[in-house]
């Protein structure tokens, strides 16, 4: 645990530099900050997160459908309002901003309001959700996604992002259908620490134990 | 200086025939002006650009149309799309296709 | 690095990363490549060469070990970066390409025996040359203006050097209130919106630093590469009034009009036709003579005339205006046969002179030697150019063409040039998002 906070200190130091910026310090989420955050998230509405989805310049990297037309990026089509809503704070709070993939978020998130990040999250939440592949399950996938490995504290994937990967309550992001190589990058992310938006770092922890080979397992389950 | 002079004679031979056969560029060759922003054969670290390498073939030709169009967003992509015949967006995507993703 | 070592590293797995695969035209008796101009086109092609043949061998000659960038120079005036973060290695050209890196003068040349000759006494054979000689800055082209003044007190900084760290102090150190004057170039000139994108960041700056500072460009031209887009950016950041000739389809409504200021911004612009043009410098008395009248400054910045840089002249490659004339397919001299000219120095028509030009030249003339060296028909060529410029840190334009051959000239062939006048905020913030990851990525594919 201390390494990986270290590790986040390291990336968070990086991460200003980059951007020439005093590194500011941001509080990580505890249960009662995010419960606060999402319970006072402003009612989005479809048909205007259309609009910022056009005026924001989302379809540019995350497709005109919100299907991304790059391994470099996710798909937002289907997701959970609330994990969009939550994560376009994060960007413009810097909580999120991993490497240079995300400097265009952290830039356009800072001149959006809190209603129009939820408009447009209600709307991603309004498009179909993408389909995960239909390769049959490995016994390590298995173990990973259904099971859960308790020796380890690792919870299974499906607890909070289902099956299907369709996402689970509040935050839990729905996973299914997302590039591969997306898959990977953010559970490595998660596990090197460099990506430490969440809720006491709860992913991270679950990430941490993880080996190539399960991260690779877990997102070919999910991926498209 | 003879030989120079042939030398000189011999390219002059070349590109008259290169210019004899229709203007085809390779995609390649194509694809190596992509690079600038792209990464050398598309392959770029973590940065706020997109890699080309190993893309798909049809994800590529689709990028390059929806941006011509206008369908999807871009800053100048939308500009240099409108440069290339549907052919040398083949040719690219087949180039970028067979580039290792590393 | 020795070139055993750089073997045994290609057996350690360098050689799939760095993309040398493929077969060769050359077994033994490779052909010799020497490369004059170790600037984003000359790296470029070098690199480029070893990616399409690794066989050929490939010597650079470079008078300086350390590369300093140009473009986004402007960025050290306002502290976004410092001059470390211009420089740019050549450990990489050598290393991973096996690129022989000679930092030596080239001081001229011998056509008929295909030898280059150095400062330090050498004479390199070469079966081709390619010379990307860059650009000399003419000082004394401006009367009252000389190397001399550039070097301590009116700087340049046009080739970033001291001059650069010279602007950047003098503009930290100007007088509350205090004028800085941008003299712009006429003529062809390296980096079109350049001296407009420096006046737009040091006004942004002046903003925080200096409220009551006011930036001023003297012109000898009415008009400039992106002038709709830049002058849209400057009227929306710094209240700059749009002049009537390029009011056309200014947005007036929507998200982000164009307005009308009763105050002058901080920011002026003189064209040519309003007396823009400056005739004398007075470095003492920092005082500049126009067309309109003199003008009194606290910091200069000189965009002196242009032309091919010195080793050009040296060489022979140059017409009477000073550029380099090729046959546009291969950048071959149409001066010197089996010398290959690129970058801002050759005359290459609609395209402009950048360093994204320069890269683009760097792999057309790349292939095309490995072709005539292969004895193979050249390759039909494609340039484009795209230039990220910002009117402000986070206010990104460009430029973007892409280049075919036509009836033997280099012509634009692609849709709208410049932004949208009705581009979204989004869409602007991007520009500025991707122009920072531009200085990388083409820094990376012209050196790494």
């Amino acid at each position: 645990m201390k390494i990986r906070i270290l590790l986040a200190a390291a990336s968070l130091g990086l991460a200003a530099q980059a951007h020439g910026e005093v590194a500011r310090e941001v509080a990580s989420w505890t249960p009662a900050t995010l419960d606060k955050t999402l319970s006072t998230m402003p009612a989005g509405d479809v048909n205007r997160g259309r609009q910022v989805h056009q005026n924001q310049f989302c379809a540019s990297c995350h497709g005109v459908e919100g299907v991304a037309p790059t391994r470099n990026w996710p798909s937002v089509a289907g997701q959970r309002a609330e994990y969009t809503y939550k994560m376009l704070k994060d960007y413009k709070d810097e909580r999120r901003n991993e490497d240079g993939r995300a400097d265009p978020m952290v830039a356009l998130a800072r001149q959006m309001s809190e209603q129009e990040m939820a408009d447009v999250a209600a709307y991603y939440a309004s498009l179909p959700l993408g389909a995960r592949n239909s390769e049959p399950m490995t016994p390590l996938q298995h173990t990973l996604v259904r099971k859960g490995d308790p020796a380890r504290l690792l919870t299974s994937c499906a607890a909070c992002h289902g099956l299907k990967g369709q996402g689970g309550k509040n935050e839990s992001p729905a996973l299914a259908g997302q590039p591969y190589e997306y898959l990977v990058r953010t559970l490595e992310n998660y596990r090197n620490g460099l990506r430490a938006n969440d809720v006491h770092h709860g992913m991270g922890q679950f990430a941490m134990p993880l080996t190539d080979a399960e991260i690779d397992a877990v997102a070919r389950y999910y991926a498209r | 200086m003879k030989l120079y002079a042939s030398l000189f004679a011999a390219g002059l031979a070349f590109a008259t025939s290169a210019v004899q056969a229709e203007a085809q560029r390779t995609g390649e060759m194509m694809a190596n002006t992509c690079a600038a922003c792209h990464g050398t054969q598309g392959r770029l670290e973590a940065l706020a650009l997109m890699p080309l390498a190993g893309m798909e073939q049809e994800e590529f030709i689709r990028a390059m149309t929806d941006f011509r169009s206008g369908a999807r967003p871009s800053t100048l992509m939308g500009s240099l799309a409108t440069g290339f015949s549907e052919a040398e967006i083949k040719a690219m995507a087949e180039f970028f296709a067979a580039q290792p993703l590393k | 690095m020795q070139r055993r070592d750089f073997l045994k590293l290609l057996g350690a797995g360098t050689l799939a990363g760095s993309g040398l695969v493929g077969r060769s035209a050359f077994a033994s008796a490779a052909p010799h490549v020497v490369i004059v101009g170790g600037g984003v086109g000359g790296a470029t092609a070098a690199k480029y060469i070893k990616l399409a043949d690794r066989n050929v061998r490939v010597t650079l000659i470079e008078r300086n070990p350390i590369y300093i960038r140009p473009y986004g120079s402007s960025e050290v005036l306002t502290g976004h970066i410092g001059m470390s973060d211009l420089e740019v290695s050549y450990d990489a050209l050598k290393n991973r390409y096996g690129i022989e890196v000679i930092i030596d003068t080239a001081v001229g040349l011998d056509p008929v025996k295909q030898e280059v000759a150095t400062a330090g006494g050498s004479r390199i054979r070469y079966d081709r040359l390619i010379v990307s000689p860059g650009i000399q800055l003419h000082y004394d082209a401006i009367e009252g203006y000389s190397k001399e003044v550039a070097e301590t007190r009116i700087p340049s900084g046009w080739i970033p050097g001291s001059q650069t760290q010279l602007l950047a102090n003098q503009l930290k150190a100007m007088p509350q209130g205090g004028t800085f004057v941008i003299v712009a170039p006429g003529g062809p000139y390296r980096c079109p919106p350049g001296p407009y994108e420096r006046a737009a960041l040091v006004t942004e700056w002046m903003g925080r630093h200096n409220p009551t500072g006011k930036v001023l460009i003297l012109d000898p031209k009415d008009g400039f590469v992106t002038d709709q887009t830049m002058i849209l950016g400057w009227n929306r950041l710094y209240g700059f009034n749009v002049p009537a000739k390029f009011r056309e389809g200014m947005p007036t409504e929507g998200e982000w009009p164009m307005r009308d200021y009763a105050e002058p911004s901080r920011l002026a612009w003189v064209p040519a036709s309003d007396g823009g043009t400056v005739r004398r410098i007075d470095p003492v008395r920092m005082e500049l003579e126009a067309d309109n009248g003199l003008h009194r400054a606290d910091v200069i910045n000189v965009v002196p005339p242009m032309t091919a840089g010195k080793v050009a002249y040296q060489m022979g490659l140059t017409d009477e205006k000073g550029w380099c004339p090729i046959d546009r397919r291969t950048h071959e001299s149409a001066i010197h046969p089996n010398v290959h000219v690129i970058g801002d120095a050759c005359i290459a028509d609609a395209m402009p002179k950048s360093g994204f030009s320069a890269n683009n030249q760097g792999k057309v003339v790349a292939r095309a030697v490995v072709d005539l060296l292969a004895g193979r028909p050249t390759e039909e060529p494609l340039w484009k150019n795209t230039c990220y410029a910002l009117a402000g840190s986070e206010y990104g334009l460009y430029v973007a063409d892409v280049f075919k051959l036509k009836d033997g000239k280099i012509a634009r062939i692609n849709g709208a040039r410049y932004l949208p006048l009705d581009a979204t905020r989004a869409q602007i913030r991007t520009g500025a998002v991707y122009q920072q990851a531009w200085m990388k990525t083409i820094t990376d594919d012209s050196f790494a």
